[in-house]
């Protein structure tokens, strides 16, 4: 989804085109595009299926056998790790280290890239443009390329300071943060540029400040892209295993990706475990998602400017 | 109390280019002036400068008795409106409106009151609940009024706020900017590429050409006497005609002659061309001081071939050629001209204006 078909029309006519040849053939594709939903849909229920039978069903029969016998369903593996508590590296726990390293990260890079865009389109300095392109030549640095570096980093933050960010939530959501900005603030300087500069003329004559700019007239004509960035980056964050492996592989308390992952053992892999918290750990971002939905809302600068 | 002064103000663009230059005009309070000129002649930046959205090079610009050049917009107790309206489009009329005096802490209930009171006055009682995405143009336009109304300012800016509207709805919020300026008895500067809107709302008109200012002055004053070909060109719809004439002051009547035309002239106006040392003459004539015939006598008359008809009711626009040269003409239908025909044009002496042909200023007028 890009910023341009957030905030503009689309360039009518190819779309029109495209409507068009789909009410003549609108029988043959709803079929196929049925058939596509099912092809995306089935492992996720065999997922939620074998979540919902017991533990020795899996080695007995497939999920699909379940559709001939549905009483067999159960919520036994749910109580089962809800009902562990807040244990250490149990469900719950990561399911809350999760949310502690996710929600931040997600907070912080919509707000950050917000306000960094703010300042790229609107501010009043000079080498914007070249800032902006080095922010832009930073999205395609690979993760992997970063972790020693950042690793040493956060060693040489420690032995100034005596605070080791290394191993702990805070040094992953700085992590994330930092790679999660260049992206951000693309996508953020990209709608806000599509913002007519009059609006923000006439916020300075009517009395407004930079501060008052961007909270009362820039902040909410942007909310469409903000929100699609933060569904972004909260499912990325959320579905991280590499950082959180090597910056907290040996904490006590781990995210959800962690938790899934140590499940997978050669010989007895616990299956019931992995198919219960793979559909919680689903669930969030869907529900992040259709929560967010609502504030895609198309043509929010309709009326402003001629 | 709010009269507003530019002195020597001046625009030059990092890339060297002036915009404005050596601005010098004196608006008194609760006048209405009109910056006119074509596009890229400094109007609208000359405006920008003086609401403090773009940085003065030199010069100053003053409002009431302060020198503002170093406050930001918001402290200069002025209000503008844009071409493009520039409404917050996430906020209801009554908050677009509202926004400026939120801003100041107005009071709530003071708030409240100026913002009815403005819907009143524009028309927008029933929109105050609604987006301007769900406004028409004109309406749009009236909210943008509104927005500075409310504000009370020492000041009015308005850049070319009629020129997104359609003829007839510009004719209507015409009169409706005239009025408001009435009843608020504000100043206001208001920028415009059509010399009618200037002619018919400003007290006064300032012409400007590539940054500098050619002529200020009311509009009866522009039109009767431009001070140079620029201004003489300008004002006035459809434009001025124009033709190269010599001085001939060797036989028994001095004249003005050549392109098909003749200006007889009276003593004076020889005198005059005599002392200037003057040989050639660039004459203008307006269109509607043009007729049809007449009387021999002192003035001018022209031959042409009558090329296009345009029939405007009670009167009709005429194209003729005269020695290569289109000249328009207003005339009354009852000359009952026909495409192709010989006609002769007089204008009466006092309707010419005599420029000098190099430096294009007025020399006198006929």
């Amino acid at each position: 989804m890009s910023a341009a078909a957030l905030g503009r029309p689309a360039s009518a006519r190819p779309w029109h085109r495209f409507t068009a040849l789909l009410g003549r053939r609108r029988p043959v594709i709803n079929i196929l595009l049925a058939l596509v939903a099912i092809f995306w849909l089935v492992p996720s229920i065999g997922l939620l299926i074998i979540s919902l039978r017991p533990e020795s069903a899996f080695t007995q029969s497939g999920w699909w056998t379940v559709l001939t016998a549905p009483s067999r369903l159960t919520l036994q593996n749910y109580s089962t790790l809800f009902s562990q508590g807040l244990k250490p590296g149990g469900l719950l726990d990561s399911l809350i280290t999760s949310a502690v390293i996710t929600v931040p990260t997600t907070i912080l890079v919509t707000t950050l890239s917000s306000l960094a865009a703010y300042s790229l389109v609107f501010g009043r300095w000079r080498g914007r443009d070249a800032v902006f392109l080095v922010i832009v030549g930073l999205m395609v640095v690979p993760v992997q390329m970063a972790l020693i570096p950042v690793a040493s980093l956060y060693k040489g933050i420690s032995s100034a300071t005596g605070f080791n960010p290394f191993g702990t939530v805070f040094g992953v959501i700085i992590f994330h943060v930092a790679f999660g900005l260049p992206f951000g603030i693309f996508l953020m300087r990209n709608f806000y540029s599509g913002i007519p500069r009059d609006l923000l003329e006439a916020g300075r004559i009517d009395g407004a400040g930079e501060w008052k700019l961007f909270r009362r007239v820039v902040l909410p004509l942007g909310v469409p892209a903000a929100a699609s960035l933060a569904i972004f980056q909260f499912i990325w964050v959320w579905n991280d295993l590499l950082v959180a492996l090597i910056f907290l592989g040996n904490s006590a308390h781990v995210p959800l990706t962690i938790f899934l992952f140590s499940q997978v053992r050669e010989l007895a892999s616990q299956y019931w475990v992995i198919s219960t918290g793979g559909i919680i750990s689903i669930i969030v971002p869907l529900i992040v998602f259709f929560s967010f939905q609502r504030y895609f809302v198309s043509g929010m600068l309709a009326g402003s400017v001629k | 109390m709010s009269h507003v002064v530019l002195d020597d103000l001046t625009k030059r663009y990092a890339g060297g280019a002036l915009a404005v230059d050596k601005l010098n005009i004196d608006i008194a309070d609760g006048e209405f002036v009109c910056f006119v000129g074509p596009s890229g002649c400094g109007k609208t930046t000359a405006l920008r400068m003086i609401a403090g959205l773009e940085d003065i090079t030199s010069g100053e610009v003053r409002i009431g008795d302060r020198v503002v050049n170093d406050l930001a917009p918001r402290d200069r107790d002025i209000a503008m409106v844009f071409q493009s309206y520039a409404l917050y489009p996430h906020m209801t009329v009554y908050n677009n409106m509202a926004f400026g005096l939120q801003l100041r802490k107005t009071p709530k209930e003071q708030i409240d009151k100026a913002v009815k009171e403005a819907a009143r006055i524009l028309d927008l009682d029933r929109f105050l609940e609604r987006r301007p995405g769900q406004l028409s143009g004109g309406q749009r336009q009236r909210v943008a009024l509104g927005r500075a109304i409310v504000r009370e300012p020492a000041a009015f800016l308005m850049d070319e706020p009629l020129s997104n509207l359609d003829a007839k709805l510009r004719v209507q919020t015409r009169a409706e900017i005239a009025r408001i300026h009435q009843r608020l008895t504000a100043t206001m500067i208001y920028v415009t590429h059509d010399q009618v809107e200037a002619m018919t709302m400003g007290d006064r008109i300032a012409v400007l050409n590539e940054g500098v200012l050619q002529q200020i002055g009311t509009p009866k004053d522009l039109y009767e006497s431009p001070t140079n070909r620029f201004v003489a060109g300008f004002i006035g719809s459809p434009s001025m005609n124009f033709m190269d004439l010599t001085f001939e002051h060797n036989g028994a009547v001095p004249r003005l002659a050549g392109e098909g035309a003749e200006v007889v002239l009276d003593d004076k106006q020889t005198a005059m061309l005599r002392d200037k040392g003057i040989e050639t003459i660039a004459l203008g004539v307006r269109p509607e001081h043009l007729t049809v015939g007449g009387p021999d006598g002192p003035g001018l008359k022209l031959t042409a071939d009558v090329d296009v008809i345009e029939f405007l009711g009670n009167e009709e626009l005429i194209h003729a050629q005269s020695a290569g040269r289109d000249i328009v003409a207003i005339v009354d239908t009852e000359a009952e001209l026909k495409v192709g025909e010989k006609v002769v044009l007089t204008a009466a002496p006092r309707r010419l204006h005599l420029f000098d042909p190099s430096t294009g200023l007025s020399l006198a007028r006929g």
